[in-house]
């Protein structure tokens, strides 16, 4: 595993991480109440959550859910309506905030300086960071050969990953991460997965958005799912999958003839999706699930294969949010 | 505090990462000194021997404007006397570096994100931008005496001058451009547009005054208009009369404009010109502390303005 130089015992002991409060921390990052209005609009509106020190949390919802207003708000640069938020025990904004790392949407950089020049003026900004850090950084992102290239050059996913490496300067006790591996090929996507986990296997704590839930899902032990301003789900990652476990199962079946399959799943009350000649694709609830097969049996369908279908998050997310949710 | 110093390194490795402040210190400490040599030059070739040179008019002149004093002292008033100035071009520029370029590259929430304390951000940027300036008057001076004293090689010219009143001068300019520098970036930062801001820092105090005197000598010529008349209900009139003593450019570019007098004296013409209906915007009557006075009020001012605003925006 690469690994980032941090201090996991200080990155992860609660009283290390309180730097600022004399007291055990008890949550990394905590909001109450939040809320935020545009004009009539609220685009947060009493959002409340705690992330303890070293979790790793995903934070999902559809486009204009509130995700990156609420991300802004953790980082200090958008000033709540109401509510609070805290970051390592100070309210933000506050000193607290010296300890955060942040992506928040489309990265950004100063394009006639190298990649490796924008890092030095982001390590002198924020000050206490030694020359060797941005190498280690550099070193870490896999951007050693691109360094001192202008960013004007880079593509998005150099850009991408040089924003991840800004964000872990300074040695940050907190990552707010807003959609980390957007324009990322999927090469660059499982880099970026794979320097998450090493970051939070290091003890810092990540929150992290993303449009793509299957990353998410390979990534995050808890989910917070935002809808329309409002927190709707906060809870354990297989608590979610387990949630649309319950509900219903989907086979992927396959016999000798696929008509007389796709018929007999009709006849019983069910709606099946063809899958290539010989096959469909359906979703029972778990009571019907446990004799299909011998229903089917005994409607003189040969079946041939058939694959239950794990619950994805992206199916978990849809059911919580309705179908106008689409995941952004 | 440290947060602040933090800032202004940071700003100043990103300044001289840009060619921008190469050209104005190039254009200021290279190309003004140059163009004076090469006039006196011409000059003291075409004039010594003719008739222009009774009482040895040339020799003076070109004492006046072409030694190393007088260079000095073209330096610092030559910027001041362009339209529209030089220094608020350079102000204008900064500010567009320091605050429109964090708007047009999308880096407020970056910069914010590295460097949370917000003021600690507004000082350090300041800071940056009269380092700059301070660098670039500081290397006009040494440059113009410098070229001046390789003139003496060449032209009947010699070092000799009130030094201390003209180093006096160029940092009391300096001073007062950080009440330009604040509006600068106070009217970037608001506009929310860097091009806009500068355009605005150029030429909106200058058309507000421009308007003021218009409207004066519109109420002198005809003295019954309602608009006199509403100045004489108000009792405005005293005020209305005293504004131009704490207009913004003329005050700005006192110290700059000071030595105006002494430059037409040296080089023979004379110093009762009077600059007509235009002297109040080129600073007539005002004394050193005076503008001092007032370029501080407008720092406070627009300083407040710009770390109120600073503290309550949202960066998107």
């Amino acid at each position: 595993m690469r690994t980032l130089g941090i201090d996991p015992a200080a990155a992860a002991s609660p009283s290390a991480a309180a730097a600022l409060t004399e007291e055990p921390l008890t949550s990394a990052i905590s909001a109450t109440a939040l809320t935020k209005r545009y004009g009539r609009t609220k685009a947060v509106d009493n959002v409340s959550f705690e992330i303890r020190p070293g979790e790793i949390v995903g934070f999902l919802g559809p486009n204009g859910a509130g995700k990156t207003t609420t991300l802004r708000m953790l980082a200090g640069l958008v000033r709540p309506s109401g509510g609070t938020c805290a970051v390592l025990g100070g309210i933000v904004p506050g000193p607290g905030l010296r300890q955060v790392g942040t992506m928040i949407e489309e990265p950004s950089f100063y394009p006639y300086l190298t990649g490796r020049g924008n890092l030095r003026h982001a390590a002198i900004l924020h000050g206490g960071v030694p020359e060797a850090r941005i190498d280690e950084v550099l070193s870490f992102v896999r951007m050693e050969q691109a360094a001192d290239k202008k960013v004007r050059a880079y593509s998005q996913g150099m850009r991408q990953r040089l924003a991840l490496a800004r964000a872990l300067l300074w040695r940050p006790q907190v990552l707010l991460l807003d959609e980390p591996t957007n324009g990322l090929d999927p090469a660059g996507i499982a880099e970026v997965r794979e320097s998450l986990r090493d970051v939070a296997g290091e003890g810092v704590t990540v929150l992290v958005s993303s449009h793509i839930l299957p990353e998410i899902e390979r990534l995050v032990e808890r989910i917070l799912a935002i809808d329309r301003g409002s927190l709707r789900y906060d809870g354990p990652l297989q608590g979610l999958l387990g949630a649309a476990d319950t509900q219903s199962v989907s086979y992927e079946i396959e016999a000798t003839d696929g008509e007389a399959l796709r018929t007999a799943l009709v006849r019983l009350g069910l709606e099946p999706a063809p899958r290539g000649a010989h096959g469909a694709v359906v979703s029972v609830s778990r009571d019907e699930a446990a004799g299909l097969l011998a229903r089917l049996s005994s409607d003189g369908v040969e079946v041939l294969e058939a694959r239950r279908d794990a619950a994805t998050l992206e199916e978990a997310y849809l059911r919580l949010v309705g179908a106008e949710g689409r995941p952004t | 505090m440290t947060a602040t110093l933090h800032v202004l390194r940071a700003e100043l490795f990103k300044a001289f990462r840009k060619r921008r402040f190469y050209v104005l210190a190039g254009l200021y400490w290279l190309l003004l000194p140059a163009v004076t040599l090469i006039t006196a030059t011409v000059l003291d070739r075409n004039l010594t021997a003719s008739f222009a040179n009774q009482q040895g008019a040339v020799a003076q002149a070109l004492q006046g404007f072409a030694s190393p004093f007088g260079l000095a002292r073209l330096a610092l008033m030559g910027p001041a006397l362009m339209s529209p100035t030089a220094y608020i071009i350079a102000v204008a520029l900064f500010a567009g570096l320091f605050v429109g370029e964090e708007r047009s590259q999308h880096m407020w929430k970056t910069t914010l994100a590295v460097q949370p304390a917000r003021l600690a951000v507004l000082a350090g940027k300041l800071l940056a931008g009269m380092a700059l300036l301070g660098l670039l008057l500081a290397g006009g001076l040494l440059a113009a005496t410098a070229a001046g004293a390789a003139g003496t090689l060449f032209l009947p010219t010699a070092f000799g001058g009130p030094w201390g009143q003209i180093a006096g001068l160029f940092a009391l300019q300096w001073l007062h451009l950080l009440a330009a520098l604040t509006l600068a970036y106070l009217l970037v930062f608001l506009v929310r547009s860097g091009t806009l801001g500068i355009i605005l820092v150029i030429f909106l105090p200058a058309l507000l005054e421009g308007l003021y005197t218009i409207l004066n000598t519109l109420a002198q010529l005809q003295p019954l208009t309602r608009f006199n008349a509403l100045f004489q209900a108000l009792r405005l009139k005293q005020a209305w009369a005293a504004l131009p003593h704490y207009f913004f450019t003329a005050n700005l570019y006192a110290p700059a404009r000071h030595p105006l007098g002494s430059f037409l004296q040296s080089t023979g013409t004379s110093q009762n010109a009077a600059p007509g209906p235009i002297g109040n915007l080129l600073g007539q009557g005002l004394t050193l502390t005076h503008a001092l006075a007032v370029m501080a009020g407008y720092f406070l001012v627009f300083g407040a303005w710009l770390a109120w605003a600073m503290l309550r925006r949202d960066v998107e």
